[in-house]
């Protein structure tokens, strides 16, 4: 599926992940893939939302409001000095390895019971339907690629979540808001 | 090292407070970097038994933190 992804769409779920990151949430959600669509703002999804009013900066406060940061994941800094241990060297020398992030979270139990590092953040079972209904959308759609337009219908499409209600906030129509994206993909 | 970090090891040294922290916030630290470093290692094909060895610890116990719970039922390389 993901080969069929336009070089936007993949940015998109790409950014969808840094968002979660920069939150510090352990997952990502249909909430985090619509921070990623609007990181784009020259995207056709990212343009029809910030005519509707939600663009990245309120999204994100948006969803920084409704789901808190895991607070209990930082690391003890000054606890590590007190010992002559510079935390913020070693994170550099990691995160050149492993990329940003890779040290601000503990490791994670997946589903399967393997323990993975930090750097991963996993997708919610309703962000893994939205992407997969992304290519339904665009099968639908005769379009013989996924574009960041047909993620945003797939989110629409995913049913309601912290995505919905923080377009509902915005007093994002989602009908009229559907219309709009199918058509800019005309 | 800096004048604050001398100053808190010295005052800290014999604090089990200041200590047991400093140990916590190490173990923290630990554990992300074996993670890494563990996935990193398999990623690149290295196997249970080489990584064990690396870390002195037996190949039964990274396996069974690192590939899950059910170690003996599994697949194991």
């Amino acid at each position: 599926m993901f080969e069929r992804f336009t070089r936007d769409a993949r940015q998109a779920v790409k950014l969808a992940q840094e968002n979660a990151r920069r939150l510090n949430h352990h997952f990502v959600g249909n909430e985090h893939i619509v921070l990623g669509l609007l990181d784009q703002p020259e995207s056709v999804s990212a343009r029809v939302l910030i005519r509707h009013g939600l663009d990245h900066e309120r999204a994100y406060r948006a969803v920084f409001d409704m789901i808190p940061p895991h607070a209990g994941d930082r690391l003890d800094a000054d606890a590590l000095e007190a010992i002559g241990i510079d935390l913020s060297a070693i994170r550099e020398r990691v995160e050149a390895a492993f990329g940003p992030g890779s040290l601000d979270r503990p490791p994670q139990r997946t589903r399967q019971g393997r323990l993975v590092s930090g750097r991963h953040v996993a997708f919610t079972g309703p962000a893994k339907k939205a992407l997969e209904l992304s290519l339904r959308e665009a099968i639908s759609l005769k379009h013989n690629h996924i574009s960041d337009g047909h993620i945003l219908l797939g989110v629409l499409r995913a049913g309601p979540g912290p995505a919905h209600r923080i377009l509902a906030q915005a007093d994002v129509d989602l009908e009229t808001l559907r219309e709009e994206v199918v058509a800019e993909m005309a | 090292m800096s004048d604050t970090a001398q100053l808190a090891s010295d005052a800290g040294s014999r604090d089990p407070a200041v200590g047991l922290r400093a140990v916590r916030a190490l173990r923290m630290l630990v554990e992300r970097l074996e993670a890494l470093q563990v996935e990193n290692a398999r990623e690149q094909g290295w196997s249970w038994q080489e990584i064990a060895y690396c870390l002195e610890v037996s190949r039964q116990a990274v396996h069974k933190k690192y590939a899950g719970g059910r170690g003996l039922l599994r697949r194991e390389k």
